[in-house]
Parts: structure tokens; C-alpha cells; sequence
């Protein structure tokens, strides 16, 4: 779609998204709770809390929940009777809204649609994605954890947003970048104002400490380096990193219930957990902390790039944030990238 | 819309008892049997106890049931270790690729197994003995720790029965009984007691990770197989068998989809990560 600029006044952005709500749209926002910010249903616009840099975790449980039903079954005798899951996700409502995330967060969403769609189509991930609605704000202070310009994006970029929004004076600027974001705006015109593109302020000149495709040329050659092993001796092994990333989508499929009734669900997962790659045998292929976190470095910047050509990665530096052994997987590719 | 996750129900025909704590299962779907080739793999489970992952260890040209065979020893191996023929039993696949048996018609193939490693190996050596005439000369080398820990008891004297086979049973040291007529002695070495040449020939090797590094070493230093014409197969832990839960990798292969099958050269270039 050729992308349209608007112009809207503070005001006005409010009484959107206010209606956005009065139209039954579910909208989800940073918000406030328990003195953290989290991704969460909004009932009213000035619940969103858009002064901080990012929520705590992303909103990737909006597109892969954290418990997902795949059926229900119940038994008698030896008759099994399945509920598909994609049926009971059809009850939900559809209609939903990220407002105010960050552009790493947007750019999650078509970075991990590849992998729920190489070959094998997980109508789950699809369904969810297709009726997502992303309206991003740009950042204006990227923090030291951030690196989403090395990981070939940037604090105002547009990739996986259907709306961008670029604060001004009490103002907002508004690139509309695709039909979803278009239809969604479409009914509330009367609140924007269509501007031409040289009326858009111009992006930033946003600086790179390190170059990606170096680190990839490391962890091409260095499997069996000893920086995997002496970098992660620190590491508990908490999977927080895994929990909190927006492209982390490993998952874990289990039975609960009894042997009447039950229902069949994914979890999310964590590869820095020992169990995790676990044989029957006892045979466990990553024994270490260190050949856990490799293997994440490995899916990130080399195994996905393989298959996908782009990064399983944002640079959102949620995973260093709340890392509680401080492990800073910018600070990490720098250094592997430096390596070389 | 297709749901990926959502299982078909299998019926079971038979169970045999094959050691004291493994079983093989034989299953139709619908009254028949389903459309997979060796090497391939599947998703079984009793609903409510959850999904493991095993190979077919039957061939796909026998038409009257689909096989696997399992070892009790979590809670869902002991789920279907519970039942009886009638149950059901839920199965997503086949998955994975498969042993390319193109490339294998006209050449010797020695087949060698260790313990439960046996299942996708009995798979694709009955493939071979139902089209006998499209391959020379057949090897069959088998191992376990004890007698009592061989599968496939029951199906030997079959094997036999083909022409130009050889089969060779064979136990670890210390695992004979006082009535044993096979072999005594682990896996590699008897192997190197064989009168095989890699000419011509391909070698088929599952088992545990150590039976498998030495067979290769014999396979390749003493026999002369180039490493592209010896074939294994990788176990990894997997959950969804579809690509996507990011647990079967090692280095940039998903053994789910790009294995489980893979030549000793393909091994070669993968990390030690498996």
C-alpha cells in the first residue's frame, strides 16, 4: 500500500483510541501495575502510560499466549471425543489493538510469522496475527540495553507496525503503513489531518556500535570457542531472557486434566532450561549454561538468519534489562563481533 | 483452516511384548494403514498423558498396520504401556524425511542396529526384503546388552528366509545366557569380524551415540565406506515434529524436518550439539 501521512493534535489521538474502545475494539497498551509497566487492556486512553521506553515484557502473548488450548478432549470407555482448539479461538474477540508499543516490539510479529509458517502453517500464530492491529509510537531516547539500530531497524522505524506515530509539539505525526492500519482509521478521518510526506519530520542519523553480520561471522566459525563457556558461568539459568524477548517462541506442548476429560496446550518454553533438550536416555546434548545461552546466540543471530535472512532478534535489550546476573547480549554480540 | 496440533485416532490391533520393558504397537486408522516412508517419525500418545516422539519400525508395504515400539520409562510411555488392543491411541505424522532407498537399489546393504536403535532400522530392512530383488547382498547386524533386552525376537527366522542375507545377532559381554547361539561381543567389534567392503555398499546405523561413533570408525577405517554411503538417524527431543517449537535443532538443522535421517558426511559438518 502506498503509506498516507496525518497530522493530529494530542486531543484528538485521545478521542481516537477512545472510540476505538466504544467500538469494542480490545486495546492493549503499556500500563500501569504493581510499580512496573505492562502490556494490558486499556478501558479508557489515559490509562496507557506512553512516558516510559518499554514495558516490562513484550506483547508477544497477544500473538502466542503463554497457555494456549490446541483441544479439549473428554473420554468414555474407549471412545475419545476432540474439540479443536482453532474453534475455541474463533470465540474471542478479534478485534484487537496494540497502541503505543515500540517499533522492536512491532517488528516481532513478522520476524517469528516465519517460523509459524515455513512449510507447516500454525492457524493459531495466523488467525491471532492477521486480526492484530499495531499502532507504534517512535522512541526519542533509546536507552544503553537498546540496540534495534544494529539489528537493521531503529528507534522510529516502520517494520510490523500498521501505524506509526512520531510525537511533536503537543502534535502527533501519523504514517499510516498499511490497509489494516487504514481501515482503522478510515471511520475517525474527521480527527486527522492528511499531510504530504515532506511535511514528516525527518528520521534520525541513528548511530551502529557494532556490526551484526560480524557476529554472525563468528558464530559461524566458533562453535566450540571458549567464550561460550567462561561469558556464562554467571548465568542461574532463569530463562527471564527468553520469557521477556519478543521473538523468543520455543514451546512446550502438554496434556492436563485426568483421564475423563482434558485439553492439550503449549507453553512457552525455554531453551536455557537443562530439561529443555532432555533424552529418555539421560543423553543431554547441552550440558552447560554456556551451551544453553550459545544456543540462543546461535538461534538469534546465525539459525534464523540461515533459513529466514533476518534476525530472531529486535535489539528491545528486554533479555539484559532484566537479566539478573546482568548478562548484556549487546555488550555480547559486540564483543563476538569484535572477536573476529 | 487446518489446526497442525490436532491428532488423528489410531486403533490398536496388536501388542507384542518384545522385552521386559519395551513393546511394539501395531495400529490402523480408519481399518488401514497410512501412507509414510522409512525413517520417518510420529507423534503417539494416550490423550491426557501426553505426545512422545518414535520412528515407524514396520514397512510401509505391509499394508495391514503401522508399527512403533517404545520403552516404558515416563509417564506417557507408561500411558500407553497401559493398553490393550481396541484402545485408542492419538498420532500426528508421519514427519521428517526418510531413508533414500533410491539411492540404495542394486548395493549391498548392511543394516546394523543397537537396543531399541533397531525400530527405524527393522523399518527400513523389511522395506528391502519386501522389493528383494533391487538389492545385493543383505547384512543384518544386531546388538543389545543382554538376550533379554533384544527386540524383534520373533521376526529373525523371517529374515533369514531371504536369499543372499545374513543375519547376526549378538549380545554385550557378560549378557549371554547359558543357551545363547549368537554372537557375544558389542556391536563394533563384531562388526569388524564381517567380510565387508565399502564398495558397492551402504550401511545403515541406529543405536545409542556410542555404538554409533565406533561403527562409524570401523566402517569408514577398516572397511572402507565413504561417508556418504553410511546413513543414520539423530533422536533428538522434539515436541512438535512441525518445525516450530525450537527444541530439535543442532546447529542450523532442525531435526525434525531436515532429519531425522542423515548421512555420516551430513554429520560430519554439524556442530556438537546433538
Amino acid at each position: 500500500m502506498q503509506e498516507k501521512y496525518f497530522e493530529t493534535e494530542a486531543e484528538n489521538l485521545q478521542k481516537f483510541v477512545d472510540s476505538l474502545i466504544a467500538d469494542n475494539f480490545d486495546v492493549i497498551a503499556p500500563k500501569d501495575k504493581d510499580g512496573d509497566v505492562f502490556y494490558g487492556k486499556i478501558d479508557k486512553f489515559i490509562d496507557a502510560n506512553l512516558s516510559i521506553l518499554l514495558p516490562k515484557v513484550s506483547y508477544k502473548e497477544y500473538l502466542l499466549p503463554k497457555t494456549e488450548t490446541l483441544f479439549e478432549y473428554s473420554l468414555s470407555g474407549t471412545d475419545v471425543n476432540i474439540k479443536d482448539g482453532l474453534d475455541m479461538y474463533y470465540g474471542e474477540n478479534k478485534k484487537r489493538v496494540i497502541f503505543g508499543g515500540r517499533p522492536c516490539d512491532a517488528a516481532s510479529g513478522p520476524i517469528m510469522e516465519k517460523v509459524f509458517n515455513w512449510d507447516y502453517k500454525d492457524e493459531f500464530f495466523n488467525e491471532r496475527f492477521k486480526n492484530l492491529t499495531i499502532i507504534s509510537m517512535a522512541c526519542e531516547k533509546p536507552d544503553n540495553y537498546c540496540f534495534c539500530t544494529e539489528m537493521q531497524l531503529s528507534p522510529e522505524s516502520s517494520y510490523g507496525s500498521d501505524i506509526l506515530l512520531k510525537r511533536g509539539d503537543n502534535m502527533y505525526y501519523v504514517s499510516v503503513l498499511s490497509e489494516k492500519g487504514l481501515s482503522l482509521i478510515t471511520p475517525h478521518l474527521s480527527l486527522f489531518k492528511e499531510i504530504s510526506r515532506d511535511r514528516m519530520p525527518a528520521g534520525k542519523d541513528w548511530k551502529k556500535v557494532f556490526e551484526i553480520g560480524k557476529t554472525k561471522s563468528f558464530l559461524d566459525k566458533n562453535f566450540e570457542h571458549n567464550y561460550f563457556q567462561d561469558r556464562f558461568l554467571s548465568c542461574i539459568g532463569c530463562g527471564i531472557c527468553t520469557y521477556t524477548c519478543p521473538t523468543c517462541h520455543c514451546f512446550d506442548i502438554q496434556d492436563e486434566g485426568n483421564l475423563k476429560e482434558g485439553r492439550r496446550i503449549r507453553n512457552w518454553d525455554s531453551c536455557q532450561f537443562a530439561i529443555f533438550t532432555l533424552h529418555t536416555s539421560g543423553h543431554n546434548p547441552r550440558v552447560t549454561q554456556g551451551d544453553r545461552y550459545r544456543q540462543r546466540l546461535m538461534h538469534k543471530f546465525k539459525i534464523y538468519n540461515e533459513k529466514f535472512n533476518k534476525y530472531l532478534c529486535v535489539g528491545c535489550g528486554r533479555c539484559s534489562r532484566n537479566c539478573p546476573e546482568d548478562i548484556d547480549i549487546k555488550e555480547i554480540a559486540g564483543d563476538l563481533a569484535g572477536l573476529i | 483452516m487446518e489446526n497442525i496440533y490436532l491428532p488423528k485416532l489410531a486403533e490398536i490391533k496388536e501388542i507384542i511384548q518384545e522385552t521386559k520393558d519395551t513393546k511394539t504397537i501395531r495400529l490402523t486408522i480408519n481399518g488401514s494403514d497410512i501412507y509414510f516412508l522409512p525413517g520417518q517419525f510420529g507423534e503417539f500418545s494416550v490423550i491426557g498423558e501426553g505426545e512422545s516422539t518414535f520412528g515407524f519400525s514396520s514397512s510401509p508395504l505391509r499394508k495391514e498396520f503401522f508399527e512403533f515400539s517404545f520403552r516404558t520409562s515416563g509417564r506417557a510411555t507408561t500411558g500407553i504401556n497401559g493398553l490393550n488392543p481396541g484402545d485408542k491411541l492419538s498420532f500426528r505424522g508421519p514427519y521428517g524425511n526418510y531413508f533414500d532407498t533410491s539411492k540404495m537399489k542394486g548395493k549391498n546393504l548392511i543394516f546394523i542396529g543397537g537396543g531399541i536403535g533397531m525400530a527405524p532400522v527393522k523399518s527400513i530392512l523389511e522395506y528391502c526384503f519386501d522389493e528383494r530383488d533391487d538389492y545385493g547382498k543383505i547384512t543384518v547386524l544386531y546388538g543389545a546388552r543382554t538376550v533379554g533386552d533384544l527386540l524383534y525376537k520373533n521376526a529373525f527366522d523371517d529374515w533369514r528366509k531371504y536369499k543372499n542375507t545374513e543375519v547376526v545377532i549378538t549380545v554385550d559381554p557378560g549378557g549371554e545366557t547359558a543357551d545363547w547361539t549368537g554372537k557375544t561381543g558389542f556391536v563394533p567389534a563384531i562388526l569388524e569380524q564381517l567380510p565387508l567392503k565399502g564398495e558397492n555398499s551402504i550401511a545403515i546405523v541406529c543405536g545409542p551415540p556410542v555404538m554409533i561413533k565406533f561403527a562409524l570408525k570401523s566402517l569408514e577405517e577398516k572397511m572402507g565406506f565413504d561417508k556418504k554411503d553410511i546413513i543414520t538417524t539423530l533422536e533428538n527431543r522434539m515436541k512438535c515434529g512441525l518445525g516450530k517449537c525450537g527444541r530439535c535443532n543442532v546447529g542450523s538443522v532442525y531435526v525434525c524436518k531436515d532429519g531425522p535421517v542423515f548421512t555420516a558426511e551430513e554429520l560430519e559438518n554439524l556442530p556438537n550439539d546433538f
